[in-house]
């Protein structure tokens, strides 16, 4: 009954409703892991012998590990990592984009340049330049959070430089230059407020890719010691496991990790629907 | 949309891959009765630079394809192998060894006083094998005499006999020896697929007793891949780490050797006053130069708590890293650990107290806070490393685990405590563990320790028989005034022995009972010559 009148309601939102709730939704999880993992402290995570090697129950929803450490706190405290890393990834990745867009705009030869550092950087596998990266600043979590930061700028760049070149070809823009308009001004009163769109949804979209980019580096060992839980330390760890039959290790912090990248997508493609004037009417 | 499917999509094959291994993988290789493949040597693992003696294989193990002057029993008494007799001038400066007369190498050609001149020279020559430091040179008197002059007397230098095996002169290659060697061992090397395995074939002229094996393969699969590659039943033998200690394998049974092997932590000996070695590693840190931090620690961290967690009950407590079996051992060593109020009470007395109430003490500003480093590739370390640092902080003292490539703890080594494992059947390692005038040097004495009682000690075990060396050996542990032990120094936290653990097939028996002594790194083929097949 009581069901079926949800459902009712639900269908009887609009859209714009319906997607706000969904985005909305989707962000509070999120917060809620970041915000939990930070209260995570480190006696909660600590070894208890007797209890290792647990499959699932109760008391351990997710079982426990080798060490008998609680799987549900450390994956809650990985993915918090996770989170963190690709909002600081995104952000970095964002500001790094919107500056050289800008720069690309100032004179053709800067322009060249732009272009041939997106070409450069997108020539080298992604993994490549994280893992040199780290390792050249020490290596470490700093090492790891620099590097997917530095290495996301890309896609979003090339998007902005074209949509920028667009806009110039636009007469409003030759006049306003003629009425002796700053380049600053029409920076800021005319591309700005077009390309907004383009750099929020960007910024979300780097979130996954950044997320699953720090999951592959720390599982393949660089950055964090074997004991710290990332969510890529956790997962290489429960390969060694799996021979023992101790499936729980793998499965449920991957299905995490897997849920928090489509969380990702989802809340994209719905704000997507939300400011994308294009595709308002979807 | 269309990516999200093929997420989903690829996470489930991934699972069901997984999941049809695990169902169906169980099922076994065929072997031939008189073949044996072999998974071990987790701790050595695969040779870098091959099978080449003077590069440093098997200088504490059987070394299969070469063969040694003298052998140790499971007794750890020394036994003739290609040596005939040998002597020993009074002054421990001369040894003379009459080897076996017609002894061939696998190519036919014959094993002379010149081949073992050779070899020990050229080892001397690399430093990669055992420490000839105190040779000056070995000289082959006629074809079945060796004479080995020393710089100083060497009661020791008895041990490197057992370390180094002969290759032969004629035919000896540096750089590509160790991929095609030749020796007199009891097996003939076949071949050697790197990363994989090597393939040896049995020695129809050997010497000695022949192994009952026809041919041995080793194949290179370490921790997990091992217990998997016996689970598969594909090997007649696995050393897995110590977390898979107490599962179950069907048609095998679990093996555990007890070692020599102990897990010890470094403590940096000397204030961190800036300096640092000619490579720049910098040396010294001030906490744990603290006599008053390192005893804290030995008296509050319970071993055995430690033993049955991180060791899965498979270890047994050590308070000077020497093997309760090997000659030199010290009773004296022993305390009584995990005394929480001794360790307070000694942190008290250095003036180490907690005025900020977060748990840890600190004195003069300073927080009893230090890192130990772990090699990140080794389960048992880094289960040490963190049992470790949670006990400590119940005394106090924090201590931050940290996992590190062996190419980053060199840098560290120095400064912070190190997870190290040691254990050897000669006692002149404790002469590298020790003695002031090595600090730092290489893995020698990581903590920098100096102390010239026990240093003192250690000359004049050099200068003493070897047999009555051992009084002298014994006293570095705890001479009644002053040692290495807990008691005295403490310039270590030696945590445990750490036992060996191998899966066994039920039809093998790698001969319990003539089992030799198991040093830092495993010997589980120091008495293949005893193993057979038998009905399961």
């Amino acid at each position: 009954m009581n069901k079926s009148k949800n459902t009712y309601y639900f269908k009887k939102m609009n859209l714009r409703t319906k997607t706000l709730l969904i985005i909305s939704l989707t962000a509070l999880i999120l917060i809620a892991i970041v915000i939990n993992s930070f209260f995570i402290e480190a006696s909660s995570l600590t070894t208890n012998f007797p209890m290792r090697n647990m499959p699932p129950s109760f008391e351990h929803i997710f079982g426990t590990d080798w060490m008998g450490r609680d799987m549900f706190t450390r994956t809650l405290k990985g993915l918090g990592l996770s989170i963190q890393v690709g909002a600081f990834a995104s952000i970095v990745s964002t500001i790094i984009a919107v500056i050289l867009t800008f720069v690309s705009r100032l004179n053709k030869y800067l322009d060249s340049f732009v272009n041939w550092l997106i070409d450069l950087f997108a020539s080298i596998p992604h993994l490549l330049v994280i893992i040199l990266v780290s390792i050249s600043l020490g290596g470490g979590l700093f090492g790891v959070i620099i590097a997917v930061g530095v290495s996301h700028w890309t896609s979003l760049t090339r998007v902005l430089r074209a949509e920028i070149k667009q806009i110039n070809t636009f007469e409003y823009i030759a006049l306003s230059k003629s009425f002796g308009k700053s380049n600053l001004w029409i920076t800021g009163k005319h591309f700005l407020p077009l390309v907004l769109t383009q750099i929020i949804l960007g910024t979300i979209l780097i979130f996954p890719h950044a997320i699953m980019h720090e999951a592959s580096v720390t599982f393949l060992g660089f950055g964090l010691s074997p004991h710290e839980p990332a969510i890529g330390i956790i997962l290489s760890e429960s390969m060694k496991y799996l021979a023992t039959g101790a499936w729980w290790l793998a499965f449920f912090p991957g299905l995490s990790l897997l849920l928090i990248i489509l969380i990702f997508d989802l809340i994209g493609d719905n704000l997507r629907k939300l400011l994308d004037p294009t595709k308002a009417h979807e | 949309m269309n990516k999200k499917y093929l997420i989903v999509l690829a996470v489930v094959i991934v699972i069901g891959i997984i999941g049809a291994t695990m169902f169906f993988g169980g099922s076994s290789v065929d072997r031939n009765p008189n073949e044996l493949v072999t998974a071990v040597g987790a701790h050595g693992g695969e040779p870098e630079t091959g099978f080449d003696p003077i590069q440093g294989w098997a200088s504490e193990t059987e070394p299969l394809v070469q063969s040694t002057l003298l052998k140790r029993t499971h007794n750890m008494s020394l036994k003739n192998d290609l040596a005939e007799s040998y002597s020993v001038d009074d002054d421990l400066k001369k040894y003379t060894v009459n080897i076996k007369n017609g002894v061939k190498f696998h190519d036919n050609t014959t094993l002379t006083a010149n081949d073992v001149a050779f070899t020990y020279n050229k080892a001397k020559e690399s430093g990669a094998a055992a420490d000839l430091s105190s040779m000056v040179n070995a000289t082959a008197i006629n074809d079945t005499t060796v004479e080995f002059t020393l710089n100083d007397s060497d009661s020791t230098f008895i041990n490197k006999l057992c370390s180094i095996g002969i290759v032969p002169e004629d035919s000896y290659e540096n750089g590509t020896y160790g991929e095609n060697p030749v020796g007199s061992g009891p097996y003939k090397f076949v071949q050697w697929d790197k990363g994989q395995q090597v393939i040896l074939e049995i020695n129809n002229d050997y010497y000695g007793d022949k192994p009952e094996f026809k041919k041995l393969t080793i194949l290179f699969l370490e921790n997990d891949a091992a217990f998997a590659a016996a689970k598969n039943g594909e090997v007649d033998i696995a050393e897995v780490p110590l977390s898979y200690a107490n599962e179950n394998v069907t048609n095998m049974s679990s093996v555990i050797l007890d070692s020599v092997d102990a897990r010890g932590i470094s403590l940096p000996f000397l204030n961190d006053t800036g300096n640092t070695t000619e490579d720049g590693i910098p040396i010294g840190n001030n906490v744990t130069a603290d006599e008053n931090i390192r005893k804290a620690l030995n008296y509050g961290i319970d071993r055995q708590t430690l033993i049955d967690g991180a060791l899965n009950g498979h270890g047994s407590k050590s308070f000077d890293g020497i093997g309760p079996v090997l000659p030199w051992s010290n009773n004296d060593s022993a305390i009584e650990d995990g005394d929480s109020e001794k360790a307070k009470q000694f942190l008290k007395e250095g003036g180490w107290e907690d005025s900020d109430n977060d748990g840890i003490v600190e004195k003069n500003g300073t927080k009893a806070s230090f890192k130990i480093l772990y090699d990140s590739e080794d389960t048992t370390r880094q289960a040490i490393a963190i049992s470790v640092s949670e006990q400590a902080k119940e005394l106090g003292i924090e201590v931050i685990p940290e996992g590190k490539s062996w190419d980053e703890i060199d840098n560290g080594k120095l400064s912070n405590g190190v997870v190290w494992g040691y254990g050897s059947l000669d006692p002149s390692s404790l002469y590298h563990q020790y003695y002031g005038g090595l600090a730092g040097q290489d893995y020698d004495n990581p903590s920098c320790y100096n102390n010239s009682a026990v240093n003192q000690h250690m000359a004049q075990a050099f200068k003493t028989d070897i047999n009555a060396s051992y009084a002298d050996w014994s006293q570095v542990s705890w001479d009644g005034s002053t040692g290495i032990s807990p008691k005295g120094d403490a310039p270590w936290l030696w945590t445990s022995f750490v036992d060996y653990p191998y899966f066994v097939d039920n039809t093998l028996d790698i001969s319990e009972n003539t089992t030799t002594v198991q040093p830092h790194g495993g010997d589980i083929f120091g008495n293949i010559y005893d193993w057979k097949r038998v009905e399961s």
